[in-house]
């Protein structure tokens, strides 16, 4: 089964480790993962994605197809404009309710999760650096992919020195995402 | 054993270049092609290496071709914009026949263009980079195993031809992450190529006296073999001369010392065109997109198929005239506004107007969905 992602921001907020986790761990599990992101030359504050496609099957062209996306991800109201209509309907999309501002139509049109990503970053684990594994941990639980396989991946391609507080911020971004899950499916 | 790796495009050309052997580069950094410099700068310390970030792309091509000179395995790296202010110095290692390798990861041009999208804006200018008359090599890998494999060709190529090797990634393959596959580091340096030594007496070497179809032999500078190196027409030993005889025998082995040899140049792949009905011309990053439309066309029923050349230049002309007599039907699609379509016409005989053509040159990559909708209309 083919899964698409995408994660928007801006340029500087990091949101290419994510990505490449992702696909580092889909390939660590024997199947294929690929990772590719868009920026402009701006150096910080144009609009960013990054795609992510994961699959059983080898995956050729790297990018996600419009209007296929299973799942995205957003932390400013600049990209998530701009790209949420690559994400088909009924799809999942969670956003930064503090930076992204979606419309009424958006959320009859998607799943919209809002989920406070680098507030939990920047207070909860202390690090905003983190919000990449944050949201990292935020995908693996809205897609239902192998929890321990990410964070197994993640430990391993994070820097030495911040094992530690991205395992704080996985734990934190996974267990929001339960969260967010449990109050909207009641 | 197959090494299994997940990287990018251009962390693999840089892991590449030290399996080969290379242990100088010199550049300047560049977007999109910055992380073959960085990853070199982390690797080639650890095999006894030397980087050095200089003080512009002139002068990273320019110690690069220092190093060379001295026997030593070497690289710069840019993107077009930085091609074209190399483009002096790479004329000066065609003429004195100094083997380098240039990585040059395609951004959108012309000048400095879309510094973070890719493109296939640089098709003609790695095949004439810069003024006269030679013969360029150019590899254009397809995939991020080929990231790998032809960066490794370029090095052997290079030292086999005594000539700068151009090898043209795009934003997408350079920055692209995923699974790549690599050959067996044994298999590797078994098949590498040094360059050839001169080891007779040194009072009678002549480092440009060689057959008619041969590269230079040039030993490393400082072992004891004095010989002159000039961008000026020379003669056996390197000194400048404007012998009407000699001048023309240098240019014309300059030529022949690469079309002489295609066959250990040439390289292309054929992809699903035993029984197709209509050929898609494709190469680089661009042919990933066709690949993924060829398969969902297939299971519509459509047969298509793909003919990628991975070495650009010298161009595979014969196999290019063999298949596009054989089909009737071809799309030729480029990140730009047809560059290759030109050499596709003149090796083939055909007229533009007897092909389909799906040209981008707006830094947005060419899709499957794109592909699928133009081959629907060839039907």
């Amino acid at each position: 089964m083919r899964k698409q992602l995408r994660f928007t921001g801006v340029g500087g907020q990091g949101v290419l480790l994510a990505g490449e986790i992702l696909a580092r761990a889909y390939v660590n599990a024997g199947k294929y993962g690929v990772q590719v992101g868009t920026y402009t030359s701006q150096v910080r504050g144009g609009p960013t994605k990054v795609d992510i496609i994961l699959d059983d099957e080898p995956i050729l062209y790297p990018y996600a197809v419009d209007g296929e996306i299973d799942f995205m991800l957003s932390v400013a109201d600049k990209s998530y404009q701009l790209f949420k209509d690559g994400v088909k309907e009924g799809g999942i999309i969670v956003y930064e309710p503090n930076l992204v501002y979606p419309s009424d139509d958006d959320k009859a049109r998607w799943k919209m999760f809002p989920i406070e990503v680098i507030t939990i970053a920047k207070e909860k684990v202390g690090n905003v650096i983190t919000q990449s594994v944050v949201a990292l941990a935020i995908a693996t639980r809205m897609n239902n992919l192998d929890k321990e396989l990410v964070y197994e991946t993640m430990i391993k391609t994070v820097p030495q020195k911040a094992v530690e507080v991205n395992k704080k911020a996985f734990e934190l971004g996974y267990q929001e995402a339960e969260e967010v899950l449990a109050k909207y499916s009641s | 054993m197959p090494r299994e790796v997940v990287s990018t495009g251009n962390q693999l050309a840089a892991k590449a270049a030290i399996d080969a052997g290379c242990k100088f580069f010199g550049g300047y950094p560049i977007t999109p092609s910055s992380e073959i410099a960085h990853e070199m700068s982390r690797l080639l310390p650890k095999v006894g290496g030397v980087f050095i970030q200089m003080e512009d792309e002139i002068g990273g091509i320019s110690v690069a071709l220092g190093a060379s000179m001295s026997g030593v395995k070497s690289m710069t790296n840019t993107s077009g914009p930085g091609i074209s202010l190399k483009a002096e110095q790479i004329g000066l290692a065609f003429m004195a026949e100094i083997p380098l390798v240039i990585t040059n990861v395609m951004r959108g041009g012309p000048s400095t263009g879309l510094p973070t999208r890719p493109a296939q804006q640089d098709i003609l200018q790695a095949q004439a980079p810069t003024h006269g008359d030679y013969q360029s090599i150019t590899l254009c890998p397809g995939s991020l195993d080929e990231c790998y494999t032809e960066t490794v060709r370029a090095f052997n190529l290079a030292e086999r031809f005594m000539t700068p090797v151009f090898v043209l990634l795009d934003e997408t393959l350079g920055h692209m992450v995923g699974k790549a596959v690599l050959p067996d580091i044994e298999e590797v340096e078994a098949n590498i190529v040094n360059r050839r030594v001169y080891e007779g007496d040194p009072t009678t070497y002549e480092p440009y006296n060689v057959p008619a179809d041969e590269p230079a032999i040039l030993n490393p500078f400082f072992k004891g073999y004095r010989y002159h190196i000039t961008g000026l027409h020379h003669g056996p030993t390197g000194f400048p001369t404007e012998d009407a005889k000699l001048s023309q025998e240098l240019i014309d082995r300059l030529f022949n010392k690469i079309l002489a040899h295609k066959d250990e140049i040439e390289s292309y792949e054929e992809f699903m065109l035993d029984d197709a009905d209509i050929m898609i011309i494709a190469y680089g990053s661009v042919s990933l997109a066709a690949k993924e439309a060829i398969k969902q066309l297939r299971e519509e029923g459509i047969k298509v198929g793909l003919f990628r050349p991975i070495t650009l230049w010298p161009s595979p002309e014969e196999k290019i005239d063999e298949l596009c007599k054989k089909f009737d039907k071809i799309l030729v699609a480029e990140m730009n506004k047809g560059q290759y379509f030109k050499e596709i016409q003149r090796a083939s005989g055909k007229k533009a107007n007897e092909f389909e053509t799906l040209f981008k040159a707006n830094g947005r990559p060419i899709s499957p969905a794109e592909f699928k909708a133009k081959i629907k209309e060839m039907v």
